[in-house]
């Protein structure tokens, strides 16, 4: 486990350990990467976090489309030997984002439960609030990628 | 059994004195396919929780060459939780309080629990 | 002794093992005399074979000597811990002289081994029929090897006991890790769902009743028991064996 936000580190140990997630995402919808589980390459986690954070902007522009104001809490994709969560929720510090792998040791109702409480205790743990950030799709990849420096080190 | 009959049987299980809650899991994902439950109980908690313990129990069973488990019965200080297996991948799930009664709540789940099969 | 359910019937012998079917024929003869000549001189040859020792308990039990029929079953134990005819021969002298706890145990421990044998399970239900509804639920030893009680840490490491044995390998292992992990689970659905300190954990399987119980912070146990077993008959086991449990560990510390 990685984490840029030393107060993110309790919550995420703990949600790691009750959900027995594989690989774990947290970053802001600006592209900063906060915290990470699991990942062992930098271009992974790129990855992982430019598809995390087009497919929740996909699902809320759907959920706009349908008339549904509230949005939807959470996109999950069911394979047959791992599944993948995504959910955005709000902190004193913006929306976030949190992508969740986990496998056959775990399941849905597990991550869900488990992220529900990681979403509170971030919110609760959250230091005040930083200066508000552009989110433009050149700051996204800036900030992705310092992030990535910062979670990897010169890799 | 239709979905109309799941929460009929589902509605008697909850009669039963002591108990705050009933629904069908698919133990698969933990999550809750029916339900009828008293407000405080969180029952998609309940089911992520009892599904978690039944893939616990079956890994035991299994370690000990026992067979799959039919059902799975945890009883605490304050409350218990019984689960009956159903048609794969769902299972029929209670939660009672301890002064409940909790012969005749295992007796009628696992009644409904062969219907549901 | 008769073809009672408590008796025990004679198994094929192994090929090469002809003294075992002489021995046989001789006892049901009643010629116990030459039927124990017969087996002991087999068991001079072949000392590790549980049929050898079955056949001259069954003699000995015969001849009304309960204590070397007991002893020899034990014996027959010893080379195979899943000999179902020397648990059922052992629950058979505990019948016979009222011992209906300990016959129970013995019968309890066949079921599990040979779970569709209808023959023990009648016999179970025939010595239930007998016993007080109060009797007693039975010593639980930690150390008997066929005795369906594993005491386990919370590292999921055996500490003593064995569940069951399956084609010669001990399960006891396996369980212990596997169990660990049932405790770990059980103690948060407890405490996520407000049911307080976990009291046991019952898992019901078609040919098994199972139950765990954690029996200290550092040590929890499993009973494994035939599906023909009470569920309050288990639990009765279930406390007796966790007594015995934090007994073993308080003098093992």
């Amino acid at each position: 486990m990685r984490v840029l936000e030393p107060w993110v580190a309790e919550p995420l140990a703990e949600f790691l350990r009750e959900s027995s997630a594989r690989l774990t995402l947290v970053m802001t919808s600006a592209g900063q990467v906060i915290a990470q589980h699991g990942f062992t390459r930098s271009v992974d986690v790129m990855s992982a976090a430019a598809l995390g954070a087009g497919i929740l902007a996909t699902t809320d522009e759907l959920a706009r489309t349908i008339d549904e104001p509230a949005g939807f809490g959470a996109v999950v994709h069911q394979g047959e030997r791992q599944g993948v969560w995504l959910s955005a929720f709000d902190t004193p510090r913006g929306r976030w984002i949190g992508l969740v792998v986990f496998g056959q040791e775990s399941s849905i109702g597990l991550v869900r439960l488990f992220f529900a409480r990681l979403a509170a205790q971030i919110q609760a743990a959250a230091p005040p609030l930083a200066p508000v950030r552009d989110v433009l799709a050149e700051g996204f990849e800036r900030e992705l990628d310092n992030s990535l420096r910062s979670l990897f080190g010169s890799r | 059994m239709t979905i109309d009959q799941w929460h009929a049987a589902l509605r008697e299980v909850t009669g039963v004195t002591g108990v705050l809650g009933a629904l069908i899991v698919s133990a698969e994902d933990g999550l809750v396919v029916a339900e009828t439950a008293m407000e405080e109980l969180a029952t998609a908690d309940v089911a992520a929780l009892a599904a978690a313990l039944v893939m616990r129990v079956a890994r035991c069973t299994s370690a000990m060459d026992a067979g799959l488990p039919q059902t799975a019965y945890l009883v605490g200080d304050r409350g218990a939780l019984l689960a009956v297996a159903g048609p794969a991948p769902l299972w029929l799930v209670a939660v009672a309080r301890n002064d409940g009664e909790l012969g005749r709540l295992r007796l009628l789940m696992r009644d409904f629990a062969d219907v549901l099969r | 002794m008769t073809d009672d359910p408590f008796a025990g019937a004679p198994d094929a012998p192994p090929q090469g093992l002809a003294f075992l079917e002489l021995g046989e024929r001789l006892r049901q003869r009643g010629q116990h005399a030459a039927a124990a000549t017969v087996a002991l001189s087999g068991l001079a040859h072949y000392p590790t074979v549980a049929d050898a020792h079955d056949l001259l308990a069954r003699v000995r039990a015969d001849q009304g000597d309960d204590s070397a029929a007991s002893r020899a079953w034990y014996a027959a134990l010893e080379c195979d811990p899943d000999h179902v005819g020397a648990r059922k021969g052992l629950a058979f002298v505990a019948f016979r002289s009222r011992d209906f706890a300990a016959a129970e145990r013995h019968l309890d421990i066949a079921a599990m081994q040979a779970p569709h044998d209808i023959t023990i399970l009648n016999a179970l239900d025939r010595l239930r029929g007998l016993q007080p509804a109060r009797a007693p639920v039975g010593t639980v030893r930690l150390t008997d090897p066929a005795g369906g009680v594993l005491l386990f840490d919370m590292q999921g490491m055996r500490l003593a006991g064995s569940v069951r044995e399956v084609a010669d390998v001990s399960l006891a292992d396996a369980a212990a890790a596997e169990g660990a992990g049932l405790v770990r689970e059980a103690a948060r659905v407890a405490r996520m769902l407000d049911l307080g300190t976990v009291r046991h954990v019952v898992m019901e399987t078609a040919d098994a009743k199972i139950a765990m119980l954690p029996v200290s912070r550092d040590g929890a146990l499993l009973i494994y028991r035939s599906s023909a077993t009470p569920l309050g008959r288990l639990l009765g086991l279930a406390g007796d064996a966790a007594r015995a449990a934090r007994d073993w560990m308080g003098s093992s510390s």
